[in-house]
């Protein structure tokens, strides 16, 4: 998906009140429609390495290299985030029906807003693992690096990477248990088991 | 105008983007000044076919690190949006101007996913 931003400039003037006058700039980061479920960008790539070190649901920091040999889906989401949170029972179905024939699902928490909204907070998100039943790991993503590293732009967003550690599918946006982007989705993933 | 203010809003939208902007990339919120008394209120509306996230609500930093947090009763049935315009309320006497960075979390009708926006604001009475 092409990087694309939009940058506006507001201004604003207020008049004829007791208050006087008020001159507001303003600008404005944004982004153009999102091509929900668009993958692969351009045929398979190597998935970079991410580096976190806060990690929930597992012993210790879980690295790309350890999983060479089964397919990861990787969902960038926050607990904050009212389509991150309706697809999660989607990504728990997949853990349940699928980890033990290759599958790992990992949870990139990456927070929208600075910490002092609470979702860097570790203890937020382990109460949002507890409420939404989340039993694969999740990694913190506090500094946003894997976010970048990924050239991820919207809540949720999903990276499919095979066996070999290549990216094959990338996309973005809420879906639910059965419904047509969730098989296509399982489809995906059942496609990547399969390959050797 | 007497007992209310006038807003004009001029907008201007440059595209810094590697490809042609999208028709309906619009920024998707308007900051607006309603005086009410002895107070200024800051009223965050949406753009048609935007909803502005409620789980975590839109915040005014100030650089000095104040935080002005907008707020709203009314909420759609799951508690995930604004129902209604968030605000946030200033004193109309304070000297400082209200200048920062106002984020807040967005989504868009029919895209499923949320995405952050931030305007840099500033301003002088």
């Amino acid at each position: 998906m092409p990087k694309t931003a939009l940058l506006a400039v507001l201004s604003l003037a207020l008049a004829g009140s007791a208050a006087g006058a008020l001159e507001t700039a303003a600008r404005a980061a944004a982004q153009a429609r999102v091509p929900l479920l668009e993958s692969p960008r351009s045929g398979p790539r190597p998935a970079p390495s991410w580096r976190n070190t806060s990690w929930l649901n597992a012993d210790g920091p879980i690295t790309l290299e350890s999983l060479r040999g089964r397919v990861v889906l990787l969902n960038f989401w926050v607990f904050t985030c009212y389509n991150c949170t309706n697809t999660v029972p989607s990504l728990v179905d997949f853990d349940s029906k699928y980890r033990d024939q290759g599958l790992t699902v990992i949870g990139i928490h990456t927070p929208e807003f600075p910490p002092y909204a609470g979702e860097h907070d570790k203890a937020n998100v382990v109460r949002a693992l507890e409420k939404y039943h989340i039993a694969y790991p999740v990694a913190q993503d506090n500094d946003d690096r894997t976010w970048n590293l990924y050239g991820i732009r919207y809540w949720p967003s999903f990276v499919l990477i095979d066996r070999k550690g290549r990216i094959r599918y990338e996309g973005a946006g809420e879906f639910h248990v059965g419904d047509a982007d969730y098989r296509l989705w399982e489809g995906r993933i059942r496609e990547l088991l399969a390959e050797r | 105008m007497r007992g209310a203010a006038a807003l004009a809003l001029g907008l201007l939208a440059a595209c810094a983007a590697d490809r042609p902007r999208a028709p309906d990339a619009a920024p998707p919120l308007v900051l607006r000044t309603v005086p009410a008394g002895d107070s200024l209120r800051l009223v965050l509306d949406a753009a048609p076919g935007w909803r502005i996230n409620a789980r975590v609500k839109p915040v005014l930093e100030s650089a000095d690190g104040t935080l002005l947090r907008f707020d709203a009763t009314g909420l759609t049935p799951d508690s995930a949006y604004f129902a209604e315009p968030p605000v946030a309320v200033v004193s109309a006497r304070a000297r400082n101007p209200i200048r920062g960075t106002l984020r807040a979390s967005v989504c868009a009708a029919g895209e499923a996913v949320c995405r952050v926006v931030r305007l840099e604001v500033g301003g002088k009475r």
